[in-house]
């Protein structure tokens, strides 16, 4: 390991520069530093004793420290990332390094400090993570401080642009390369998902799946900076048809994986139900720009209309629709809702417009407490709502098929992985039409748009009444797959919670929506321990978003398009006088 | 301040008063608008013209008076106006900005086009032609103003003088009859002025009528077939640019003094700053009608 310094300046330059910048023509031997230290930080025990809650993953404490070079879990995500560290540094042909050790310096950073933090506060103390009782286990502080260098050295080397990778090959060949990376993101949707594992064993689930979700964003970070993310995109891009396939037979593969038992696959169709009902607030607040703080709403009147009509013992109505029926009905009606919901949109505008969503919201809450009309069943709820029946199978029931056995829960999954593609139908379908820009121009200016000649009232009326009956769509599902409807489900804390998932996301994107929904609804489902602070963390959470990514995890092309550092040159070159001249006659 | 009506009047507005609680912002103004006639509204600041413009469009409903189209009130929506064959630009650029050129052009042909909630829905083949019709013309529509480089830069990425043209292909997207440009040359270079005379011409070409206001009166005066004046919200005058140019009123009320009285204005106030060693030449503002 030589350290190749970059070119010295030469001597009769200015004064030596100060501080960090200092450090420039070491930004290579700073990341093989870095890296070095983070493998070593890996190699090294992390807890001094057994906490109290049993020993920490990935075999972290000491006495359980057999062999060190058997890293798993989160040791491994660090091992990977100080090898990674290390080739970037040295193989000087990689486009973007100092990106790439940038991401995965934050990447060890992260992992390390949640790890830390949490063995820390578990142990009682910094003894658990430095010396104790004649024990030491510094993986921690080595792990953080290798992170810590990789970052410095990114940041005073000079940050590259992305790289744009150009790669084009057969078809066959690209259809190939995008089965094998959704795939990969099946694989990686199922780890995420039951990482930390649950119930009574799962004693430190919310620390590896915090970690684990760091990690990924640190290896993703990377692939971002070495410009494969956006090859990737681009590949989705020339193969749109063929991805969103194989996409939508991925997710309905997922039960096939490690998530496959019938508790991950109620996590993700609720999961489900919230991203369709996200996708449907994100035609209001991210197409229209219309700000809506009682969105959950419609999703409670989706599944309350369901409820009456399905023949629970304890509804109202008594009667028993078939499914499909009860579905449209309680989509239609929620529509309905959505219009009165949205008709004061005609008068208001922004904040007083979030406050007469807010007031309807509270309103629906308040009346559903209430049992209004023995509609809801108040503090009682709705129990009993029988299962989704077709072709004479429960949709409760496990499912076998030839060899494959299918846990309970399966069918509800499928049916909410449909759904969650015909929303994202139609909101694409919807985006990229007449009605779609009308949409985005109200959002960009109310004024302009009525100039326009668009009619600004029942556009956004339109908006409003879409976004909800896709939300009841959801919500009739839902009632289904809990059996029991309570208004306690459609609160406050839900609609901040899916206005969060949508920024968060990304406004107006689907990917975003998806995203964020899964990201805030999963995180309670993990950190059971955190429960009372979960309104704290996603406050942190957004905050930082909106000061470090105000466009959202996954922005919309056109928003992506402002983040480029530096504006691309408009293909203007020679040719402006020209075109200028042509004006003229 | 008897408009010419002939049969081939446009636009008329006829005795149009606009309050706006104790301030008359328009005072019983009448004119009328030809067909393939290029008007000039000139006058200075606060004088009413973009008041006029709201009123015209529909965006402001007039105390008193009425406007009409073709011998027909307006509908008394901005939507409804520019459906219905008017169109204008603002003043202050209110470009869609996280929009494309190409998108903004095509929300301007939103009321040209035909498109029920269910067929954007399943994107139908009557759906795709009137995609494909819409784009055609924002691309021939972007050609005429000389866009057609920038049809995917973000509308905010334009330069300004970019963004003022792009502000007319929306315009001009929506089909109109008549053309409402309100500052269309504000801030640009003398070159881009003379583009933007041209470009007008041009659109007058196609059978447009146009309204321009402007305060360079030398675009205006070479620009337009007839010119209105309006000070403090009364059409002070009305005529050709000569006769505007050789009106005393209005050299009084807007241009100022006649150059060479402004230049000895000017050398007076020089010496008379350099008599009392202070003080500003304040007289010099007269004569700055840019």
């Amino acid at each position: 390991m030589t350290a190749t310094t970059e070119k010295k300046p030469p001597a009769h330059a200015a004064p030596r520069p100060k501080g960090i910048a200092a450090l420039k023509p070491h930004t290579t031997t700073l990341m093989v530093v870095g890296g070095v230290l983070t493998l070593l930080g890996s190699f090294l025990p992390w807890a001094t004793f057994v906490l109290n809650k049993g020993p920490y993953p990935a075999q972290a404490t000491l006495q359980n420290f057999t062999a060190p070079l058997a890293s798993s879990g989160f040791r491994l995500h660090l091992v990977l990332f100080g090898i990674a560290a290390i080739v970037v540094a040295l193989v000087k042909r990689i486009p973007a390094r100092h990106r790439i050790a940038r991401a995965l310096g934050y990447g060890t950073i992260a992992v390390s400090v949640i790890n830390g933090l949490w063995i820390t506060v578990e142990g009682g103390g910094l003894g658990a993570i430095t010396a104790s009782e004649g024990s030491v286990a510094f993986g921690a502080i080595v792990a953080l401080i290798g992170g810590i260098v990789l970052a410095l050295a990114s940041r005073v080397g000079d940050l590259e642009p992305v790289p744009e990778i150009g790669w084009k090959f057969n078809r066959w060949v690209e259809w190939l390369i995008l089965l094998v990376v959704i795939v990969l993101l099946l694989l990686l949707v199922a780890a995420v998902l039951t990482s930390g594992g649950f119930g009574a064993t799962a004693t430190y689930a919310g620390a590896v799946f915090l970690s684990f979700l760091a990690a990924l964003g640190g290896f993703l970070g990377a692939l971002h900076a070495a410009g494969l993310l956006g090859w990737v995109n681009a590949l989705f891009d020339r193969h749109r048809g063929y991805a969103v396939i194989l996409l939508l037979v991925a997710a309905l593969c997922l039960p096939l994986t490690s998530a496959g038992t019938e508790y991950w696959m109620t996590v993700a169709t609720n999961i489900g139900v919230y991203a369709a009902t996200a996708i449907g607030l994100n035609i209001v607040v991210g197409l229209a720009g219309l700000l809506d703080l009682g969105y959950v709403a419609f999703l409670g009147i989706g599944a309350f209309v369901a409820a009456n009509l399905s023949g629970a013992a304890a509804s109202a109505v008594g009667i028993h629709l078939p499914f499909p029926l009860v579905m449209v009905i309680a989509a239609v009606i929620a529509g309905i809702f959505g219009a009165i919901v949205g008709s004061p949109t005609l008068r208001v505008r922004g904040d007083y417009l979030a406050i007469v969503t807010l007031a309807f919201g509270e309103i629906f809450v308040r009346s559903a407490q209430n049992n209004i009309g023995g509609l809801t069943g108040g503090s009682n709820a709705i129990p009993g709502i029988p299962p989704v029946e077709a072709f004479g199978i429960g949709f409760d029931q496990a499912l076998r098929i030839g060899p494959v056995s299918l846990p309970r829960g399966v069918l509800y999954y499928f049916l909410i992985v449909l759904l969650v593609a015909f929303v994202m139908a139609v909101f694409a379908n919807l985006k990229y039409s007449r009605l779609g820009r009308a949409w985005i121009a109200i959002r960009e200016d109310e004024d302009a748009a009525r100039a326009m000649g668009i009619r600004t009232g029942p556009v956004k009326i339109l908006a409003f009444l879409i976004g909800a009956m896709l939300a009841g769509l959801a919500g009739a599902i839902f009632a289904h797959k809990t059996a029991t409807v309570s208004y306690e489900s459609f609160r406050f804390l839900e609609s901040v919670t899916l206005l969060a998932a949508v920024v968060l996301g990304g406004m107006g994107t689907i990917p975003g929506a998806v995203l964020g929904a899964s990201i805030l609804f999963i995180l309670p489902e993990k950190l059971r321990e955190f429960a009372d602070y979960r309104l704290l963390l996603f406050g942190i959470a957004l905050v930082l978003i909106m000061r470090y990514r105000p466009q959202g995890l996954v922005p919309d092309a056109h928003r992506r398009a402002e983040l480029v550092e530096e504006p691309e040159p408009i293909d203007t070159g020679g040719d402006k006088p020209t075109t200028r001249e042509a004006v003229a006659p | 301040m008897s408009a010419p009506t002939t049969t081939s009047t446009v636009l008329a507005a006829s005795g149009v008063t606009m309050q706006f609680g104790g301030l008359r912002a328009l005072n019983d103004v009448s004119f009328s608008l030809n067909e393939g006639e290029i008007i000039g509204l000139i006058g200075p600041n606060g004088a009413g013209k973009t008041t006029l413009f709201n009123c015209l469009t529909g965006l402001y409903t007039p105390t008193s008076g009425t406007v009409s189209f073709r011998g027909e009130p307006l509908p008394g929506d901005p939507a409804l106006v520019t459906e219905t064959g008017v169109a204008r630009t603002f003043q202050n650029i209110r470009l869609f900005p996280s929009m494309t050129a190409e998108e903004n052009v095509l929300v301007g042909r939103h009321v040209r086009m035909k498109q029920s909630p269910l067929s954007s829905l399943l994107h139908g083949p009557g759906f795709r032609r009137s995609e494909r019709e819409a784009r055609e013309r924002a691309a021939e529509l972007l050609e005429f103003v000389g866009l057609r480089r920038v049809t995917d830069e973000l509308a905010r990425n334009l330069p300004y003088g970019d963004q003022r043209r792009l502000e007319i292909a929306r315009a001009l997207a929506t089909e109109p009859s008549v053309l409402l440009l309100d500052e269309p040359t504000a801030g640009m270079n003398a070159a881009e002025t003379e583009n933007t005379r041209q470009l007008i011409l041009k659109i007058r070409e196609t059978g447009i009528s146009v309204v321009v206001i402007e305060h360079d009166t030398k675009f205006i005066f070479t620009l337009c077939d007839r010119v209105l004046v309006l000070v403090q919200g009364e059409l002070l005058v009305e005529g050709t640019p000569d006769e505007v140019r050789g009106d005393p009123r209005v050299v009084e009320a807007y241009l100022g003094a006649p150059p060479e009285q402004v230049e000895a204005q000017i050398h007076e106030a020089q010496e008379a700053e350099e008599a009392a060693d202070h003080g500003a030449p304040g007289e010099k503002q007269l004569g700055g009608s840019s």
